[in-house]
């Protein structure tokens, strides 16, 4: 009876020792967001070739052949003003049937959705405010104009200053 | 007000109604230092590397190949009679030996009876790269590396700062965008560099097949309802990014000049598809880079236009070759002089062209012989500093010829400084302090 009595109460103790404890859950109510970078830091200038490497696959959503990087780089090396020169091969690239762009659709009636997208396509950053807005107002306020599509907007970003450097 | 301020601002009145009359239309803040001379430059670096005995010297084969035959095959540019025999300069007819028709002259006038010769030059540098910054900068060439722009500022950036051009103003064309010759159109240096720099095409390439296949599909967007957005939010774009002027990737045209540049190429592909280029009646290698230079000069009418011919470097291992490279740049720079007098009567009458090698060559062969079992002729000796030049048009002297074999005149650093003169700002490039102390313009040689 004794040794029934210390058994039933050693179980007693290990059941208690390893009974349910309150488990305590941090919340630090912080949402998963992508991590994007800012134009700040972007003070190397992409090559010739990375240049339009990067830019075709945006467009066409498939690498250029090495042979058509060099006969590009060879092109822009060929010009004095950079720029102008990427210009031109954008305006190229934007007359191939292959080029992939959004709907003018998309572009007016989601037209914030349509800036954030642009800019993470080109800039791998989110706009800031005063970006978004500029662009939005600047979409909206050319609606009226039947020319104003989103190769348009996809020529300025891929021909500005930013998208020159990494 | 108190007299302090009164003070202050009548001497503010007073500097601001001193300077506000000199702010020129051009953008620049005073007149030119000196009344220029013509309103269009175009220099021609003739190179590639010219041997004096077998240019202006005329000895043909004889002080080169021990053959006894002395005559002139720049007859567009020189006085004197073609050689009698061994005739390999010229052309190739069909079934005929290489080099045996030469081509017939284009200029009524040699550019030596039009203008000023000057007969024995001294050059700074026996190498291509040094020789052309010493020419396109004025300044001697210590210190400067190979692949990187030059040290000091270039002509271009000098005539846009101190002669108020735009970048549509001043070109470069280049035959090759090998040899850093795309990197000639600006200095690194800090107060001039691209900002300043020149407009550049390698026509070979631009307009050549790598051109056609990236550039000639290129969409025509309708100015303002095209055009106009993409430059507002590209000038956006930029404004919000502020890109470091030494990170400057090229020089920079405004919208405008943009447009017009992008016209120019789309035009140029359809006048090429069409034959329209002003080609000279002998055409390729240099002749192919001259004719863009006067589609250039045709539509643009620049102020400054430096063209670049280097098929003459070709001595080095086929000296017949280089005979026929001299004899066709003698002829493309016939054509040239010739187009701009009868094709362009905005420059016609108002141009001086001015024209030199970067080098000479040396003064013994190397052992590479070509086919006329003639040896070639590399450069870097002291023969290799002995170039000629000239100039020729607005205001300069006609019928002469200026120094001589022991009388050397000019050195290949007046270049820049002789255009500078021309256009009306050789005392700010001269204050700059920046070229060779010793260079004067041609004009002040005479």
């Amino acid at each position: 009876m004794r040794i029934f009595n210390y058994t039933t109460s050693l179980l007693l103790l290990v059941v208690l020792a390893t009974a349910c404890k309150k488990k305590d859950t941090n919340t630090y109510q912080v949402v998963d967001t992508p991590s994007y970078g800012d134009n700040l830091n972007k003070d190397k200038a992409k090559s010739n070739i990375e240049f339009h490497s990067i830019l075709s696959t945006n467009l066409f959503q498939k690498p250029s052949s090495i042979n058509e990087l060099s006969r590009t780089d060879r092109v822009i090396q060929s010009c004095g003003d950079k720029t102008l020169i990427n210009e031109v091969i954008i305006s190229n690239y934007m007359n191939s049937s292959n080029v992939r762009l959004p709907s003018r659709k998309m572009m007016t009636d989601s037209t914030e959705r349509f800036v954030e997208e642009t800019y993470i396509r080109f800039f791998i950053r989110r706009p800031t405010e005063a970006e978004k807005t500029w662009f939005i107002n600047f979409i909206n306020a050319n609606k009226s104009n039947p020319n104003f599509r989103p190769e348009l907007v996809y020529t300025a970003f891929a021909a500005a200053d930013e998208f020159m450097f990494y | 007000m108190k007299r302090r301020d009164f003070v202050k601002k009548a001497a503010a009145i007073t500097a601001g109604s001193m300077v506000l009359p000199y702010i020129l239309p051009s953008g620049r803040l005073f007149a030119r230092s000196n009344v220029p001379k013509a309103d269009h430059v175009v220099f021609v670096m003739f190179g590639g590397g010219l041997r004096q005995q077998d240019s202006i010297l005329q000895r043909y084969l004889a002080d080169s190949q021990s053959y006894n035959v002395e005559g002139n095959i720049l007859y567009n540019m020189l006085e004197g009679a073609a050689p009698a025999a061994k005739i390999a300069y010229g052309t190739t007819p069909a079934g005929q030996p290489n080099g045996s028709q030469p081509i017939p002259r284009i200029l009524s006038q040699t550019l030596q009876k039009q203008g000023t010769i000057f007969a024995e030059i001294r050059a700074i540098s026996g190498g291509h790269y040094g020789g052309w910054n010493s020419l396109i900068t004025g300044s001697r060439v210590e210190g400067q590396g190979l692949k990187v722009r030059p040290a000091n500022p270039t002509i271009f950036e000098y005539a846009r700062r101190f002669g108020g051009f735009k970048a549509t103003d001043v070109w470069f064309l280049g035959n090759t965008i090998s040899n850093s010759i795309p990197l000639l159109n600006s200095s690194k240096h800090p107060d001039f560099g691209l900002q300043y720099g020149a407009n550049f095409f390698a026509p070979g390439i631009t307009f050549g097949g790598d051109g056609y296949a990236a550039l000639s599909n290129a969409k025509i967007y309708h100015p303002q309802e095209e055009l106009e957005p993409v430059y507002k939010m590209k000038n956006f774009l930029d404004n919000t990014f502020n890109i470091k002027k030494g990170d400057m990737p090229g020089i920079r045209n405004t919208d405008e000049e943009k447009t017009r540049i992008k016209e120019f190429i789309a035009n140029t592909f359809q006048r090429q598809s069409a034959g329209l280029i002003p080609m000279p009646p002998v055409s390729g290698g240099d002749g192919y880079t001259i004719g863009y230079a006067a589609e250039v000069l045709r539509v643009f009418k620049p102020k400054l236009l430096v063209v670049n011919l280097s098929n003459i470097d070709g001595c080095h291992s086929n000296f017949t070759g280089y005979l026929q490279a001299m004899h066709k740049a003698d002829h493309a720079m016939g054509f040239l002089w010739n187009y701009i007098q009868t094709q362009i009567p905005e420059m016609s009458g108002k141009t001086i062209m001015t024209f030199v090698p970067e080098c000479g060559r040396n003064l013994k062969h190397n052992p590479i012989q070509d086919e006329n079992d003639w040896y070639g002729y590399d450069h870097g000796d002291s023969n290799s500093l002995r170039v000629f030049g000239g100039m020729v048009g607005q205001n300069v002297p006609s019928n002469l010829m200026i120094g001589n074999e022991a009388n050397p005149v000019g050195k290949v650093t007046d270049f820049a400084l002789t255009i500078a003169d021309i256009l009306g700002f050789k005392d700010e490039v001269r204050a700059a302090g920046l070229i060779d102390a010793q260079a004067m313009s041609l004009f002040d040689r005479i």
